[in-house]
């Protein structure tokens, strides 16, 4: 149906959760085993233990580090969507629109992130900026495409319904389309809520004096391999508890049982 | 009568039919012959290319904007985000002051319709809790809910089982008979149409032509076993050699 699937069947928690997590404990236990067995120097891969050691130890800065990517990455995020929000319900209610803005917003798309943001860094400096805009642009696009498809989801049964109701506009929108969409939304939403986090680390990269993407960088130049690691583990952590959040929101904003509109 | 489109398609043509208020018309013809378009041209929701409708002295755009109709769809086009009574009292929440019965306890009313189709104790449920007959019902329901003059249902039953089918068509003709609406009914059940009608009307082939419209004689209430009676019989296989006379409707052709 779609590219992500609008709603997720109900499991067992435990079910879905204690596979992966026993396999994810096999791959740090053979990882340790291996870096252990072969002696492998910790500049080129520290095992999972060495890796902890420096998270607890670090653990205090690398969390404000985490806090400020975070920061950014959520601020984008919503600006992102909200933009991206807005453009559908223009692009489903003024097709002309859709059609001037559409190819330009694909090729928005298209333009290599990392190549931006030097530039952003030039004209905004070391600030919030440029990352914020970052973590936007790049939220931008799957929210769109997803809240199109969604408001467009509407069958023509259910708008020959509200026009037998001659229903306003406006109603046809809050009534019908906004609830038809929220599943594809919050597909989009999800989505964007990790290439957030990516969009505002590429951005610490090109000029930042904070951050995760901060972190990575200085520790890349120091060889620091262990502090490295530990930025990605929590960068990844900050990224998987975003995702829940939204995750979260989705089941507490779509609480009725799948049913499709031309279900019979 | 013509549509949209590259290839405008010719769906319709010499229809002309006097409606009574109250009756209860069904409209039968193979697949593809134009009964739908017929029903959405009475509905205002498409246009004809000639021709005039007259709905109770209106065009039929204005009769939708003064919200005469009802219309029950092929599918129950329920809101899955609304439970059974939310589905029922939508129309009210959208016209608002323009129900005519708005005012009155909505929600009382929502309720005894659904009771009358045998839904009491399924108000809270959502359409995807309900099976396909439950969700038809509903969708009736809501139909019925504004009191509409005329009443347009689609093949409303064509994807149900012949069981589920066979209750429908009971409790629709109870409610109809308490109601005083007009129904026009489009269904490729010459069977289904007989029982439930006052007048079947039955079209040709693309484009759809009136080949005979027959005065249904049995009187009601009609217990459903009256379909297995001769003369029931013998009407149901003189419209189903009218439309086997046409060349062209060898498919679409169930009882």
């Amino acid at each position: 149906m779609t590219a992500e699937s609008p709603m997720r069947k109900g499991r067992p928690k435990w079910r879905t959760v204690v596979p992966a997590a026993l396999l994810f404990f096999a791959a740090l236990v053979v990882w340790e085993v291996i870096v252990r067995a072969f002696e492998v120097p910790a500049y080129i891969l520290p095992s999972p233990t060495e890796i902890l050691t420096e998270l607890i130890a670090e653990g205090r800065s690398l969390t404000t580090d985490l806090g400020w990517t975070m920061l950014e990455a959520v601020l984008g995020f919503l600006a992102g969507s909200s933009a991206a929000f807005l453009a559908a319900v223009i692009f489903v209610h003024v097709p002309i629109v859709e059609r001037a803005a559409f190819p330009w917003a694909i090729v928005l798309q298209t333009v290599p992130i990392v190549a931006i943001a030097p530039l952003l860094t030039i004209w905004f400096g070391f600030t919030l900026v440029p990352k914020v805009v970052i973590a936007a642009i790049i939220c931008f696009f799957p929210v769109l495409v997803n809240t199109t498809r969604g408001l467009r989801s509407v069958s023509g049964e259910a708008l020959e319904l509200m026009s037998v109701l001659s229903a306003r506009r406006s109603s046809i929108f809050w009534r019908l389309r906004i609830p038809s969409s929220l599943p594809y939304v919050f597909a989009g939403l999800r989505v964007a809520a990790t290439l957030s986090v990516i969009g505002a680390i590429v951005a610490e990269f090109t000029g930042s004096d904070r951050g995760i993407g901060y972190v990575i960088v200085q520790a890349a130049y120091r060889i620091d391999t262990r502090l490295m690691f530990a930025g990605i583990a929590l960068s990844s952590l900050g990224g998987i508890l975003f995702f829940n959040i939204i995750s979260w929101l989705e089941k507490a904003a779509i609480r009725w049982p799948d049913a499709r509109m031309e279900d019979q | 009568m013509r549509f949209g489109g590259e290839q405008p398609v010719r769906a319709l043509r010499d229809i002309t039919l006097q409606i009574p208020d109250g009756e209860f018309t069904a409209i039968v013809g193979p697949s593809g012959c134009g009964k739908s378009t017929l029903l959405r041209i009475v509905a205002g929701l498409l246009e004809p290319t000639e021709g005039t409708v007259s709905v109770r002295g209106k065009t039929p755009d204005q009769a939708r904007r003064d919200v005469e109709f009802g219309f029950v769809f092929q599918s129950p086009v329920l809101f899955p985000w609304l439970r059974a009574l939310g589905n029922v009292l939508l129309p009210d929440r959208i016209l608002g002051d323009r129900n005519p019965a708005h005012g009155s306890n909505m929600d009382e009313l929502a309720r005894r319709l659904l009771a009358q189709l045998g839904l009491a104790g399924f108000e809270g449920h959502y359409p995807g809790q309900m099976s396909g007959g439950m969700r038809q019902r509903v969708a009736l329901a809501r139909a019925l809910i504004y009191q509409p003059s005329t009443l347009l249902m689609d093949e409303p039953f064509g994807a149900l089982d012949e069981f589920t089918r066979d209750r429908l068509n009971l409790q629709l003709v109870e409610v109809w008979s308490n109601s005083g609406t007009t129904v026009l009914f489009v269904t490729h059940s010459i069977q289904e149409a007989i029982y439930l009608a006052d007048r079947v009307v039955v079209l040709s082939a693309r484009p759809g032509r009136i080949s005979r419209i027959a005065a249904v004689p049995f009187g009601r209430p009609r217990p459903l076993a009256i379909r297995y009676e001769p003369d029931f019989a013998s009407l149901t296989g003189e419209l189903r050699s009218l439309l086997e006379e046409d060349p062209d409707t060898t498919d679409g052709m169930v009882t």
